[in-house]
């Protein structure tokens, strides 16, 4: 289906980012601790997910106070060392419930939507 | 003109900004915004593969606005301000009432409690609504149901051999029959329990 108005910066994009954002950071961090900069890039590269690179700080910052993840200083080969961050047990706890959730989510959304362009 | 120190003056003019964007947050955390950013821009940095003014502003670009990013930030902050209020207001709602019944004052307490709801941006407003009408007062009028003057029946059967029996009851106080009284009782605890429960929910991130 296609979007007949254009819009720039429709605010329920940014509503749908800010509510699946945060737990797509949780699920980056699933396979193990990664540290800011490679999270601000994967998450800038896949597209769309965050507004900007540095938006990212905050938000980890966010996560770092709801406890759902923690961070340890690594030594890094090629320069300073690095902050690194890494799921605790309420984060992934909170990502398995986002999992969950989401899924059922999609496909409320898609089954009313296929409806929408089947009439 | 050397490029080094014109990259380290753009970065220095673009965390300055950011500084000032964040200035509405407690220290701490702007630190680590800042601090955070900074090492991000040394990993970007050296990744560079030449290093000039127009490379460093896409560098910076690609980071954002800085009050894109206090924003983001500033969204938070206003809830965690009003975040130790905002733990007293469950409370409020369901004890503030309690004093007027056995005090002729006004329940300021749950007055005072639902107006820092409605201050509040912790709740959403159909949480406000919750607050406030479930229910009205707190355990107030479970402790009024509780406390009231004890409902009394008094009847009196006037008759006799073949004259029809007439009773006449008289009832004083409050009467409440136990299958409306009982789940009465029930509703007017358990409705202010549930509101307390309700607000004291993990807030939705705002």
């Amino acid at each position: 289906m296609r979007c007949m108005v254009p819009s720039n910066d429709p605010a329920w994009l940014a509503q749908l980012r800010r509510g699946s954002v945060e737990h797509c950071v949780l699920a980056l961090l699933r396979q193990g601790e990664r540290y800011g900069f490679d999270l601000a890039r994967t998450l800038a590269d896949t597209g769309g997910l965050i507004a900007s690179e540095g938006t990212i700080y905050p938000l980890l910052a966010r996560l770092r106070r709801n406890g759902l993840v923690e961070t340890t200083w690594r030594e890094s080969v090629e320069g300073p060392p690095r902050r690194y961050y890494r799921l605790t047990e309420d984060g992934a706890l909170a990502l398995s419930d986002f999992i969950h959730e989401w899924k059922r989510f999609q496909v409320a959304v898609n089954s009313i939507l296929e409806q929408d362009s089947a009439a | 003109m050397n490029t080094r120190s014109a990259s380290d003056l753009a970065i220095d003019h673009y965390l300055a900004e950011l500084d000032s964007a964040l200035g509405s947050l407690p220290a701490s955390r702007r630190n680590q915004i800042l601090d955070e950013v900074r090492e991000h821009i040394g990993e970007g940095r050296a990744l560079l593969d030449v290093e000039d003014e127009s490379s460093i502003s896409a560098l910076l670009e690609r980071i954002g606005e800085p009050e894109t990013i206090a924003a983001e930030a500033g969204a938070v902050h206003e809830v965690d301000e009003s975040r130790r209020r905002d733990a007293w207001v469950p409370w409020l709602l369901l004890l503030g009432g309690i004093p007027s019944a056995a005090f002729w004052l006004l329940g300021i307490g749950w007055i005072l409690g639902v107006g820092f709801l409605w201050a509040s941006v912790r709740w959403r407003l159909s949480d406000k609504l919750i607050g406030t009408l479930v229910l009205p007062g707190g355990l107030l009028p479970f402790v009024l149901l509780l406390v009231r003057p004890v409902g009394a029946n008094s009847c009196e059967s006037h008759g006799g051999p073949g004259v029809p029996t007439v009773t006449h009851c008289t009832s004083s106080g409050l009467m409440l029959a136990p299958a409306i009284g009982i789940p009465l009782f029930i509703v007017l605890l358990v409705a202010p329990v549930f509101t307390l429960l309700w607000l004291r929910r993990d807030p939705h991130s705002t």
